[in-house]
C-alpha cells in the first residue's frame, strides 16, 4: 500500500517509516519547512522539529533506507495559524499551545491533502498516540511518551487516514529499533523546546512577530505585579514573558515563594499568590471536539490539563462546542490558553477543547482572564 | 519498491543534462593523464595542464563565435551571471559611467537575485517590461534605456528556462545601441546554448553567460565570453588567473569537459531541434486535456504547462513516484518546490503559478519516453485535481 510518512528528521518519525517498510508497503517521506531559520546552523542549534538541519536528516535516513522523499513549504500557513496566533495569545494574557495549534492546523490536513494527490492511501506520523480502527484516539503505551494530550485537535476525519505505528511501543525500543537499522538519528535527544523559539525564550519572538502585527505594544511593555488584595509587590518585564502557573519571569520584593495566577492585559498587572491560590475546582473549555462525545451530556472521566501533569477526576457537563469542568478536587496550573483533554477508560480520548476560562482563585466565580480570539 | 527505479525517463534536461558518452570518456582520459600540474605553475606540468585549459578556451570560443582572450572561466552560470552584473556594474561606477542595471523578472535567479543585490546597495535596478506571453520586445528595452540615463547595463537572457521563449537578443542589441551608445549588454545564454545557435559576435553583446552541466558536460565550470579589453571589477582576490577576471586555481578538469562538450554542441543543436515534433504533440495532449501552456514555446524542448486546481509540486511528486523526472520551474536549493517565480513575474496569481510544471527534453529524450509521459498526463491531472478540490472545498 502506498503510505505517505511525516518525517521531522526525528528518531521517532524515521523509525515509523522503517517500520512501514519493514511492513512491505510503498513508503513516500514528506518532510514540512515551517519557518525560517537562517543562522541557526551557526548558532549550533537546529536540534528542533522542522529546522533546516532536521529538513536534512529525514532526507538523509529516507536516502538510506531508500524511499522518495519530498520537502514541502509550509512556511505562511505555520506563520498563519501559528506562530501568529502563540504571539497574540501571549499579548493576550492567555498560555497559548502551540504543538496543539500545529497538529490541528499543520500536521495533517496539509500532508493529508498531499497524500491523497499523489495515490496514498494512508498517512502515518511517528506520534506515540494510537488510533483504533480508524475512529478512536487512545493513548500510546508508553507513559512517559503518549502524545495524545497534543492530538486531540486533529478531528476525525484526519483519524480515518492517519496511522500511529509507535502507539504500541515504547521509546527505548525505538531507539534500539533505529540503532539496529542504523538510522542516523537513533541517540539523538528528544526535542523539548518549541521549534520555532530559539533556546526557549518565547518573550523576544512574542515581542518581535507582535510589533510586525501592529498589535498594541502597550500591552508588552513592563508592568506590575500584585497580590491577590491588589497590592503592588514587584514588577515584571511583560505579560508575555510569564506563564500561568509558573513562578518565572517576574521580580517581588518578598522572599515568599509565587506564583502567577493571571494577567490583566488591559492593567499589565500580573497577579500572584501562593501554591494553594494557583488550585483550580472549575473551568470552562471551547473549540470542543467531541471525538467520543455526542452533541450534548454529562460525564465522569479523568481531564488533563498540561502535556505531562496527571489527569484528574472530574464532572464534565457539555454542550455543542462548550463544556464545564469541576474536577474533584482542585488542580494545580490550569490556564486559559492550554488545552483540556477529556480521557475515558483504557486511555480513550473523550474529547477535548481550550481552556476559555478558569475559576477565579480570589472569590471562586469563573472568569475570561482575557478573551481568545482565534 | 526501491526507490528511485531503476529506469527514470528524464524530462527535466534544462535543470542538468546526462553526461556525453564522449564527454565522460575525454574525463577519463584526461584524469589519467600523469604529466599536468597546476595550469598556473612554470615547469612542465604546468605548462601542459595550461594547454588543457587553453584547448578547452578555444574550443568553447568556437563553439560560440567569440575570441578566446574573452573566454573567462567560472564555477558554472551563476557565477557568470553574477560577475557579468555585479562586475560590470561596478567597473562601470569606476569608470564615472552610468552603472544602473536594467534586466526583467523573468530572469534566472542568478540574475533577479544579483540585480536585487545591486538594489540594496544603492545601485538604480530598472525592471524591464515582460509581456503576458514571456516576449520582451527591442522597442521596449530601448525605451527603458531612453528614459532612465543611469542605466549602463542591460541583461536579456537568450532563452528563458522555464517557458522557452527565446528573445530576439541581436535585435534588442540593436535597438539599444541605436538609443544610446556605450550600455554593456549582457545575455545570460545557459538555456540558449546547446539548443540554438548562441553567436557571441553576431548577436553583438558585450558579455554572455554559458554553464557546461546545460550542454552534457560536467558541473562546476561555466564561463562568462566577452570583448578581450572589457574591464570587470573581480568579485573574488587572490592571484591573477583568468586574466584577473575569476582569480583562484583554474578548474581545468571542468574546463576539458566543457571544452569536449562544447565541440558536441552543433550536433547537439541538430537533435535538440528535432524534439520539437515531440513538444508540438505534447503540447497538443495537454490542449486537449484543459490544460493551458504558458509563454511561447520556442525552444525545441522545452513545454511549460499548467493544468488548473492541479498544483505543480503535486504533479511533479506524481511524476516522480511513476519514475518521470519533471519540474515546476528551476530547483529550489532546499528541494523544497515553490510557485514559479517567472509566472508571478508574468503577473500570474500565486496559486496559478503554482500550477506550471515544466518538461524539457533532451539529446537522447526518445518517442517512447514522450508517449509514456503524455499517456499518464490527464489520469494524474485527475487525481491531483480531485484531492486538491476536495482539500479546498
Amino acid at each position: 500500500m502506498r503510505v505517505v510518512c511525516a518525517m521531522s528528521g526525528g528518531v521517532d518519525s524515521s523509525a515509523t517509516a522503517s517500520l512501514l517498510l519493514d511492513a512491505g508497503h510503498e513508503v513516500i517521506g514528506m518532510t514540512m519547512r515551517l519557518y525560517d531559520a537562517s543562522g541557526d546552523e551557526q548558532k549550533g542549534r537546529g536540534g528542533t522539529c522542522c529546522s533546516p538541519a532536521e529538513v536534512d536528516l529525514a532526507r538523509r535516513v529516507c536516502a538510506q533506507i531508500g524511499i522518495p522523499h519530498y520537502v514541502v513549504d509550509e512556511r505562511e500557513r505555520f506563520q498563519r495559524d501559528v506562530i501568529d496566533p502563540f504571539a497574540r495569545d501571549y499579548a493576550a494574557g492567555l498560555t497559548p499551545n502551540p504543538c496543539t495549534r500545529c497538529n490541528q492546523h499543520i500536521k495533517f490536513q496539509p500532508l493529508l491533502q498531499r497524500a491523497a494527490a499523489i495515490g496514498a492511501e494512508a498517512m502515518a506520523t511517528g506520534h506515540y498516540a494510537r488510533n483504533l480502527f480508524g475512529q478512536s484516539l487512545l493513548r500510546g503505551v508508553d507513559p512517559r511518551k503518549d502524545q495524545s494530550y497534543f492530538l486531540f485537535s486533529m478531528g476525525r476525519d484526519a483519524l480515518q487516514q492517519v496511522w500511529f505505528p509507535l502507539g504500541t511501543w515504547n521509546k527505548d525500543d525505538v531507539r534500539k529499533y533505529a540503532e539496529a537499522k542504523g538510522l542516523p538519528n537513533w541517540g539523538a535527544p528528544d526535542s523539548q523546546e518549541l521549534c520555532f523559539v530559539p533556546g526557549g525564550n518565547h518573550g523576544d519572538v512574542v515581542q518581535r512577530r507582535a510589533r510586525e502585527m501592529g498589535l498594541s505594544g502597550a500591552a508588552l511593555e513592563p508592568g506590575e505585579v500584585v497580590d491577590t488584595d491588589g497590592n503592588v509587590v514587584g514588577d515584571h518585564d511583560g505579560i508575555h514573558r510569564v506563564t500561568v502557573g509558573q513562578r518565572r519571569g517576574f521580580r517581588t520584593r518578598t522572599p515568599e515563594r509565587r506564583y502567577v495566577l493571571k494577567v490583566v492585559p488591559q492593567t499589565r498587572q500580573v497577579v500572584v499568590g501562593d501554591v494553594s491560590d494557583t488550585q483550580t475546582a472549575r473551568l470552562e473549555v471551547g473549540e470542543l471536539q467531541r471525538l467520543e462525545l455526542g452533541e450534548s451530556g454529562e460525564m465522569r472521566c479523568t481531564v488533563q490539563v498540561r502535556h505531562k501533569s496527571n489527569p484528574a477526576s472530574a464532572t464534565v457537563r457539555w454542550a455543542g462546542k462548550t463544556a464545564l469542568v469541576d474536577f474533584d478536587e482542585p488542580i494545580r496550573s490550569a490556564s486559559p490558553g492550554q488545552a483540556a483533554v477529556f480521557y475515558g477508560d483504557d486511555d480513550l480520548v473523550l474529547g477535548g477543547g481550550w481552556i476559555s476560562k478558569v475559576e477565579d482563585r480570589a472569590n471562586g466565580s469563573l472568569e475570561s482572564q482575557a478573551s481568545h480570539k482565534d | 519498491m526501491r526507490y528511485p527505479p531503476a529506469l527514470v525517463i528524464n524530462l527535466d534536461h534544462n535543470a542538468t543534462t546526462p553526461l556525453h558518452p564522449s564527454v565522460r570518456d575525454a574525463l577519463v582520459e584526461v584524469l589519467q593523464r600523469p604529466d599536468l600540474g597546476n595550469p598556473s605553475s612554470t615547469h612542465g606540468l604546468g605548462r601542459s595542464c595550461r594547454e588543457v585549459v587553453e584547448a578547452a578556451r578555444r574550443a568553447l570560443a568556437g563553439a560560440l563565435d567569440a575570441n578566446p582572450l574573452g573566454v573567462t572561466f567560472t564555477s558554472g552560470g551563476t557565477e557568470a551571471d553574477n560577475l557579468a552584473l555585479l562586475g560590470g556594474s561596478a567597473a562601470l561606477k569606476n569608470a564615472g559611467k552610468p552603472h544602473g542595471v536594467a534586466t526583467s523578472r523573468i530572469e534566472h535567479p542568478a540574475i533577479v537575485s544579483a540585480a536585487a543585490a545591486l538594489a540594496a546597495r544603492g545601485t538604480p535596478v530598472v525592471w524591464l517590461p515582460v509581456a503576458a506571453d514571456g516576449s520582451i520586445s527591442p522597442d521596449s528595452v530601448a525605451n527603458v534605456v531612453k528614459e532612465h540615463p543611469e542605466i549602463g547595463l542591460v541583461s536579456v537572457a537568450g532563452a528563458n528556462h522555464e517557458l522557452g521563449n527565446i528573445h530576439p537578443i541581436a535585435a534588442i542589441v540593436a535597438a539599444v545601441r541605436k538609443t544610446r551608445d556605450g550600455v554593456l549588454f549582457h545575455t545570460d545564454a545557459v538555456q540558449a546554448f546547446g539548443k540554438i545557435p548562441v553567436r557571441f559576435a553576431e548577436w553583438g553583446v558585450d558579455m554572455l553567460s554559458v554553464s557546461a552541466h546545460k550542454i552534457y558536460g560536467p558541473t562546476g565550470i561555466g564561463a562568462l565570453i566577452h570583448h578581450t579589453h572589457l574591464k570587470l571589477d573581480p568579485r573574488s582576490f587572490g592571484g591573477s588567473q583568468e586574466r584577473g577576471r575569476r582569480v583562484g586555481t583554474e578548474n581545468w578538469m571542468g574546463a576539458h569537459g566543457f571544452g569536449v562538450a562544447a565541440s558536441l554542441v552543433d550536433e547537439g543543436v541538430a537533435q535538440i531541434e528535432a524534439l520539437s515534433v515531440h513538444r508540438d504533440a505534447l503540447a497538443a495532449v495537454v490542449t486537449s486535456a484543459g490544460g493551458r501552456i504558458h509563454g511561447v514555446p520556442m525552444l525545441a524542448n522545452t513545454l511549460n504547462f499548467a493544468f488548473e486546481n492541479a498544483p505543480g509540486e503535486l504533479m511533479c511528486m506524481n511524476l516522480d513516484l511513476e519514475g518521470i523526472a519533471a519540474s515546476t520551474g528551476s530547483a529550489c536549493s532546499a528541494g523544497s518546490l515553490e510557485p514559479s517565480k517567472v509566472l508571478l513575474g508574468l503577473g500570474s496569481p500565486p496559486e496559478r503559478a503554482a500550477e506550471a510544471v515544466r518538461v524539457s527534453m533532451g539529446r537522447f529524450t526518445t518517442a517512447a519516453d514522450v508517449a509514456a509521459f503524455a499517456g499518464m498526463l490527464p489520469t494524474l491531472v485527475e487525481r491531483v485535481r480531485k484531492a486538491h478540490l476536495r482539500a479546498s472545498s
